[in-house]
């Protein structure tokens, strides 16, 4: 029997993945454990491996094009072995492929159609054909959850829910026409990869909730002085440099233990609200941003917040972090300070309720009752979603992360 | 390579420890008694042995209607040789499940565990214990039977199913509290053994939750096999030195001696002595609480089975038990119940699929019914087992299939078509010019679905 491999699902909210590279090609020999080929999704590269020894029997996706998770990659059996049922469906996709190709000579700008499927080409149950023929909904829009992304009747009434939940576009724009006539000053990047990605959750993010931002100022200025002979000690016992970054991840931490509706999520008209913190921690790469995820952070130790921060950004730098290492963050914090960047108004990373935005320090003067006086304020910007939770609560969240910062010594222990 | 602990040897747990093995993962399972659990040693496959004993001596008592003449007479029943049948069987399945762990490299420990830790299990046998870490955990501790309030278990004559299928010797009467499933598969072995049985159910008919028209059959069965029923009436007093029982109704008060009191009122999840408490786990009398993704509310901590209440049902169970391990092995995984089917094994059987009558007709209001009688089958007719009937609901708006009732022959088997079409959501549209094979059963429920848009041949 022949081993299908299918684009794996790598997180709740993931819809699409795409081969960036087959390693691989049909006839090759493979080794169970061997890398296959290249995934690019959900803000990660990475590696997929054969599950069986065998040959590429068929490589059903071509690199480069996004398919839903479910769908079957590629196959693998044994040298003599027939792909059964894939037999009709391989010609077919080589003859996509040569359209894609023909098109992309044609066109300066190839979009190949984000799925293999074509009109009539949907797996679709009875009873979810007729009840879309009856919502007028084309087949083709919606996503399927079925085996190997079957349309079922539950993605039928999502869709139609949807629909009626969305105000009808009364006027339709019309096509964006570039700029006029830019000729050979305009570049035009196709948008593939970790940017589709990125794109595409960002407008997911702006789209489906309901998120403002709080600002306010911490006085740091306890926390600065501290921060170097306490990071000088850590270095000297433990090997560990201790930044303003990781006490601002302490402190968010334990405010998220004390306001628990902050550190929720809002999935399928349900808040879930978590007992632990998984703390995400924006990084950025040259090519995008990764959001590698700090497990169960309440049960760790300022110093060992630090070692886990530092491992997971550095091995996010060379690429090397899990699936795993980037799904499950309950709260996320993004942090622009090292380009002077103040206050700003961070995206939420959804399904979560609450990313904080953490901007650079400044020395201010400061009045200290009569006196001015000379201290360091760190500009903190707090986006929140207001279906889970309202304004007051969210300042709380965020006046308990000010007192912490300004507390610092609380931070240590 | 993370580790992961089952509690639990019955269907859910010996499939989750499969599922677990086959994605790689280190797996232990720990069982207090034998592997298979309920299912495999004191419910699902004895039962259905003996019950295949009672059938077949029921067949070759009216064999001669068909032209076999038996030489020596009467057949009758030779109790302990339909035990050993019934423990042969047993046994042989028992080892195929410690052959799979085998097979998949799974470490099986028998002893009672409970938890210490959240991530810490203290497992003993026999006097000695042990710990037992992992990363991840799978409750899969089953359930047990439900004792009347005012009348424990006894073993001697208050038994419950697991006992009433051993039984030293066919007894001459047998009470049976409860007419759900398993009293009336209890009832329909021994009545046709020649135990004079009696039922008392407090509902107003067997089986509560099945549609009435469908109960009403093995109703009238039952009582043409020997069986009194009492419906609508409660049992107010068992006395074991008397081995007599007083029951209510609105005729009035009853009593009743029987050899033995089958309390069979329900069944109820094994939470106790799991230490469950201890480490905050969240469970009611219903059972443990799970997401769809049968995740506690501690989130590495896992169960799936009976002991989450629900729908008690080995293959329910195997569902449960793979979409556990798949989650805590990473993978996106949730359950989904909508095409269950359920399994009486009475005579005749009664199967059913999807919504009775009833929940169509709330979800859906004005519901097509197709029906059709296996006594205008001609196979059912050939077999000797007119009773019974096939009823198919079909929704007015799309014409989905929603749900299929059987009661008659083979109708455990026959579900299969029903649940395939409740599985990939058919329409019944589609199945109008749908060959079905001729002379079968099958022929019934295409005649069914037939008649709910308007077509039936047959009928």
């Amino acid at each position: 029997m022949a081993v299908e491999m299918v684009m794996p699902k790598l997180g709740m909210a993931m819809k699409e993945g795409m081969v960036s590279n087959w390693r691989k090609e049909a006839g090759d020999p493979v080794s169970k454990g061997e890398i296959v080929a290249d995934i690019n999704s959900e803000k990660i590269e990475m590696e997929i491996e054969a599950p069986a020894d065998g040959i590429i029997l068929e490589i059903v996706v071509p690199a480069g094009q996004g398919v839903p998770p479910g769908t079957v990659i590629c196959r693998i059996g044994s040298p003599d072995e027939q792909v059964i049922g894939a037999a009709a469906a391989a010609p077919e996709a080589k003859a996509h492929i040569a359209e894609a190709a023909v098109a992309a000579v044609a066109e300066p700008a190839p979009s190949p159609s984000p799925a293999l499927r074509k009109k009539g080409e949907s797996k679709i149950s009875p009873v979810a054909r007729k009840m879309a023929e009856a919502a007028g909904i084309d087949i083709e829009s919606i996503a399927g959850t079925g085996p190997q992304g079957r349309i079922t009747k539950e993605d039928v009434e999502r869709a139609i829910a949807k629909l009626s939940a969305a105000p009808s576009p009364a006027v339709e724009s019309g096509p964006v026409t570039p700029p006029a006539a830019g000729g050979e000053q305009v570049e035009q990047t196709p948008v593939t990869g970790i940017r589709k990605v990125i794109a595409t959750r960002m407008l997911d993010s702006m789209r489906s909730s309901a998120q403002l931002t709080l600002t306010l100022k911490a006085d740091v200025t306890g926390l600065v002085a501290l921060q170097k002979p306490v990071s000088e000690t850590a270095q000297k016992q433990y090997d560990v440099k201790l930044t303003i970054t990781d006490f601002i991840a302490r402190a968010v931490v334990l405010s998220l233990m004390q306001h628990r509706q902050m550190n929720s999520a809002y999935i399928d008209e349900r808040i879930h609200t978590f007992g632990y913190v998984h703390l995400g921690m924006a990084v950025a790469l040259d090519n995008g941003l990764v959001v590698p995820v700090i497990r169960h952070a309440e049960k760790l130790s300022l110093l060992e917040l630090a070692r886990g921060l530092k491992s997971l950004a550095q091995r996010a730098r060379s690429g090397q972090l899990g699936s795993e290492e980037m799904q499950g963050s309950t709260f996320t914090v993004t942090n622009l300070g090292a380009y002077g960047i103040e206050h700003f108004t961070p995206i939420l990373n959804p399904p979560e309720a609450g990313i904080l935005g953490v901007g650079a320090v400044q020395d201010t003067p400061v009045f200290i009752g009569e006196e001015v006086q000379r201290r360091s304020l760190l500009p903190l910007s707090l986006t929140f979603d207001h279906r889970v939770l309202d304004g007051a609560p969210a300042a709380g969240f965020l006046r308990t992360v000010k007192q912490l910062l300004e507390d610092p010594y609380r931070l240590l222990l | 390579m993370s580790r992961i602990a089952i509690i639990g040897g019955g269907p859910a747990g010996y499939v989750a420890a499969i599922t677990a093995a086959r994605q790689g993962r280190e797996v232990t399972l720990i069982e207090r008694k034998a592997l298979g659990g309920t299912c495999l040693n004191e419910g699902c496959m004895p039962t259905k042995s003996l019950l295949e004993s009672a059938d077949l001596l029921d067949k070759v008592r009216r064999a001669g209607r068909l032209g076999i003449r038996l030489p020596s007479g009467q057949a009758e029943i030779d109790w302990n040789g339909a035990q050993e049948y019934k423990s042969g069987i047993i046994k042989q399945l028992v080892q195929g499940i410690g052959y799979l762990m085998k097979k998949n490299k799974i470490k099986v420990v028998s002893g009672t565990a409970s938890f210490e830790t959240a991530h810490r299990l203290l497992v003993e046998q026999g006097g000695k214990s042990s710990s037992l870490e992992a990363d991840r955990f799978i409750i899969a501790a089953g359930s047990e039977p439900v004792p009347l309030p005012f009348a424990p278990f006894d073993g001697e004559w208050v038994i419950h199913s697991g006992q009433a299928m051993s039984l030293p010797s066919v007894p001459a009467s047998l009470l049976i509290v409860g007419g759900g499933v398993i009293g009336c598969e209890f009832a329909s072995i021994y009545s046709r053994l020649g135990t004079k049985v009696t039922i008392v159910e407090m509902a107003d008919q067997l089986l509560p939750g099945e549609d009435p028209d469908i109960a009403a059959v093995l109703h009238e069965e039952l009582e043409r096999a020997g069986a009194r029923i009492y419906t609508s009436t409660a049992l107010k007093q068992l006395d074991p030195a008397a081995r007599k029982a007083r029951f209510e109704n609105r005729e009035g008060s009853h009593e009743l001696t029987a050899d033995y009191a089958l309390v069979s009122i329900g069944r109820k999840p094994r939470t106790e002595g799991l230490g469950l408490e201890r480490i905050g786990i969240e469970f009611s009398r219903q059972g443990i609480h799970v997401n769809e993704h049968m995740q506690t509310n501690v989130p590495h901590i896992y169960a799936c089975g009976d002991i989450i209440g629900g729908i008690q049902l080995a293959h329910v169970a195997f569902h449960e038990g793979t979409v556990a391990a798949l989650h805590a092995c990473g993978q996106e995984a949730a359950v989904k119940y909508r095409a269950v089917p359920r399994c009486i094994y009475t005579s005749p059987e009664i199967a059913g699929v999807g919504m009775t009558e009833k929940q169509a007709r709330q979800a859906y209001g004005d519901i097509r019914i197709g029906e059709f009688p296996f006594a205008a089958n001609g196979k059912a007719l050939i077999l000797g087992e007119p009773a019974g009937k096939v009823k198919v609901l079909v929704e007015p708006r799309y014409h989905e299939i929603v749900g299929l009732s059987i009661v008659g022959p083979r109708a455990t088997e026959l579900i299969g078509q029903g649940t395939i079409m409740l599985h990939a959501e058919m329409t019944a549209d589609l199945m109008e010019h749908l060959i079905s094979a001729h002379p079968t059963l099958s022929e019934a429920v295409h005649e069914a679905l037939l008649g709910a848009i308007g077509h039936a041949v047959h009928a």
